[in-house]
């Protein structure tokens, strides 16, 4: 197995990645006529332009990994992920329109909401299993987008016209120093996938691994699981709350369809196409996912987002392991795929009972 | 006859599920050291039994004491670092885990690492090791790869023995652990679990349905039927047990026979 190897050949791929994207926007400003001077001064314009939507892509990379190390990797199926996010997008957006922080001082408030949220979805998880903590988690997630939209909050969070006028600090601002704003969460995007890589497959990882196969056994087997799953749920609560601060600093305006049930629907979408337990699943679901719906969008105005539904509902019939997960399996294998699919959402049990 | 030295010894436990008493008033001893077997036709609450030691199920009444403590009151994933392991009837592994991964898993769990999120596994001091060392063992080395799901029936019955061998637990609880197995293949298995118990001077209470592996192997029988406690002595004595002979033996002859 992966015995002794150094960092750099482990992580190679997303080194890659790295300096590929590291370079893109300099490449890109050559086609556009800008020197790469004017692209690192933010003068281009289309490099600029692009350098936006691979920081939204990003951002939903890093949602999207979280939301995968709970479902795909131990097991969770959790329809509220997205409030992790939605409360620190807002979280910021309050305390630095509202409350004047620095943002020093948001990122440990920010620290703080995620445990406890962390914590909240975890009371439920010894007594609650299966569809059950499903809907638990939804039910949470739509308490706090009711919240979000009540108009006795619209001082706070604007209610359904969303949360605007948010300053952001300047060393990172994303219309002036867009390279930097890249750059930032390019890296952020880069260090979570090293870490989550590194700790999928940690003797913690592992026994998450086996929680999602068959949670009875590891218990007999001598592993108290909800302790591991509290720590998967601060991870990734954690990992989501960092896509929703960088969500805040860069758009203009926090729209509440991100507390919305859609918004995690996205993120399931990101890794079932990409690959569900694969990490760059997430990654590669992120791009498929933000590119199709800007080229859709083009072509065809108000009707994209229902043709591209249909166009993944399609995928992923036919592409059960995404586009990752179908690479290293060097096939389709439909039949299996789906029966792995119907394992993760809970539908069907992984042990069939013999006799 | 010098005192017995007893591992474990349940009190008058019992369990109902709705009004069927499946585990009813047994209070019987295992001695350490000793092969223990358990034999009774299906649905007589063997398994059941074994949920109640294992903690799987809680009793309605009665308990469980395993050297001195009371293993009612301690939650299931606490049993294996008492040194009480138990196998499962009905194959109960991971089933998209390699063989050797679902080994791993059982032995790394006595290991004291498993909070170490950034360490790699096959550091851990040990793990792997034992791991392989049981993967020969129970016959599975060539296997170690191969996902639990698509090994042969044989070869999950020889994992689930894997699993509880890993972390080398003083006492095992084996139900049925050559359930469904080709026959020639069961001799090889009993052989194995014969010689684990008595080369790391450990308990085994077994479950096993083939009478001539019970009579040649066990030390003690305990013959149970409807829940209840029917016999319990030594191999001859319950072969030549006229209650035992007559109310029952007979049939279970026939359940070896098909
Ligand atoms: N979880 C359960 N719920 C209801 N009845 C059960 C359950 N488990 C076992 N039983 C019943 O208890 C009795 C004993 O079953 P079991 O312990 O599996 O017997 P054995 O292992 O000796 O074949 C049977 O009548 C069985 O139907
Ligand atoms: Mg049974």
């Amino acid at each position: 197995m992966n015995k002794n190897k150094s960092f750099l050949s482990r992580n190679k791929g997303i080194l890659i990645f790295l300096a590929v994207m590291l370079v893109l926007p300099f490449i890109i400003g050559l086609f556009e006529g800008s020197n790469p001077v004017a692209v690192w001064n933010n003068q281009g314009t289309f490099s600029k332009h692009l350098e936006g939507i691979g920081i939204e892509i990003f951002i939903l990379a890093i949602f999207a990994l979280s939301y995968d190390l709970l479902f795909g990797v131990t097991g969770m199926m959790s329809f509220g992920h997205t409030m992790f996010f939605a409360v620190a997008a807002y979280t910021t957006g309050i305390a630095l329109k509202s409350f004047g922080l620095p943002l020093w001082q948001v990122l440990l408030i920010i620290v703080g909401t995620s445990i406890v949220q962390a914590f909240l979805f975890s009371i439920v998880l010894p007594r609650v299993k299966g569809v059950t903590f499903t809907m638990v988690t939804l039910g949470m997630a739509s308490m706090f987008h009711i919240i979000v939209m009540s108009s006795d909050m619209i001082k706070w969070t604007g209610a359904d016209v969303g949360l605007q006028g948010v300053p952001k600090p300047a060393f990172i601002d994303p219309t002036i120093e867009r390279l930097r704003f890249y750059v930032v969460a390019l890296l952020i995007l880069v260090l979570v996938y090293i870490f989550y890589k590194r700790f999928i497959d940690s003797p913690t990882g592992r026994v998450c691994v086996s929680i999602r196969e068959n949670e009875s056994r590891a218990k007999m087997l001598g592993y108290n699981t909800t302790i591991f799953k509290v720590v998967v749920m601060l991870i990734a609560s954690f990992t989501a709350s960092i896509a929703g601060v960088l969500h805040t600093l860069y758009q203009p305006i926090v729209s509440p369809t991100i507390a919305d049930l859609g918004y995690t629907v996205t993120g399931l979408l990101i890794v079932l196409i990409g690959g569900i337990a694969t990490q760059s699943g997430a990654i590669v679901g992120a791009f498929v996912i933000k590119l199709l719906d800007l080229a859709l969008r083009g072509i065809m105005k108000d009707s994209a987002p229902l043709v591209t539904g249909v166009v993944y509902v399609i995928f992923v019939l036919f592409v059960p392991y995404g586009i990752v997960g179908s690479l290293k399996l060097g096939g389709f294998k439909i039949k299996q795929g789906w029966q792995m699919l119907l394992e993760r959402f809970g539908l069907k049990k992984a042990m069939p009972k013999e006799e | 006859m010098t005192q017995k030295d007893i591992i474990l010894e349940t009190h008058n436990l019992t369990r109902y599920f709705g009004g069927l008493a499946a585990v009813d008033d047994v209070s019987i001893q295992i001695e350490r050291n000793t092969l223990h077997a358990i034999i009774g036709p299906n649905g007589a609450g063997k398994t059941t039994l074994f949920n109640l030691i294992s903690g799987v199920l809680k009793p309605t009444s009665g308990n469980v004491v395993y050297k001195g403590q009371d293993l009612t009151k301690l939650p299931v994933h606490r049993m294996i670092h008492m040194g009480l392991g138990r196998s499962f009837q009905i194959t109960n592994i991971f089933p998209n885990l390699s063989a050797f991964e679902n080994v791993r898993l059982a032995a790394q769990s006595m290991r004291g690492d498993n909070f170490k999120i950034l360490r790699d596994p096959s550091k851990i001091e040990g793990c792997d090791d034992r791991s392989w060392d049981v993967l020969k063992q129970v016959g599975l080395f060539e296997k170690a790869m191969v996902p639990g799901r698509f090994l042969s029936h044989g070869d999950q019955r020889k994992l689930e023995l894997g699993m509880i061998l890993a972390p080398d637990p003083e006492l095992l609880l084996l139900d049925e652990p050559t359930a469904g197995m080709a026959g020639e293949e069961v001799p090889e298995l009993i052989d194995l679990i014969r010689a684990v118990q008595a080369q790391g001077s450990k308990t085994v209470l077994l479950v096993e349905h083939n009478m001539n592996v019970v009579m040649e192997n066990a030390d003690v029988i305990t013959v149970m039927n409807h829940g209840k406690v029917l016999a319990e002595g030594k191999p001859a004595e319950i072969a030549n047990n006229q209650e035992v002979q007559t109310a029952y033996l007979g049939g279970l002859y026939e359940i070896d026979v098909a």
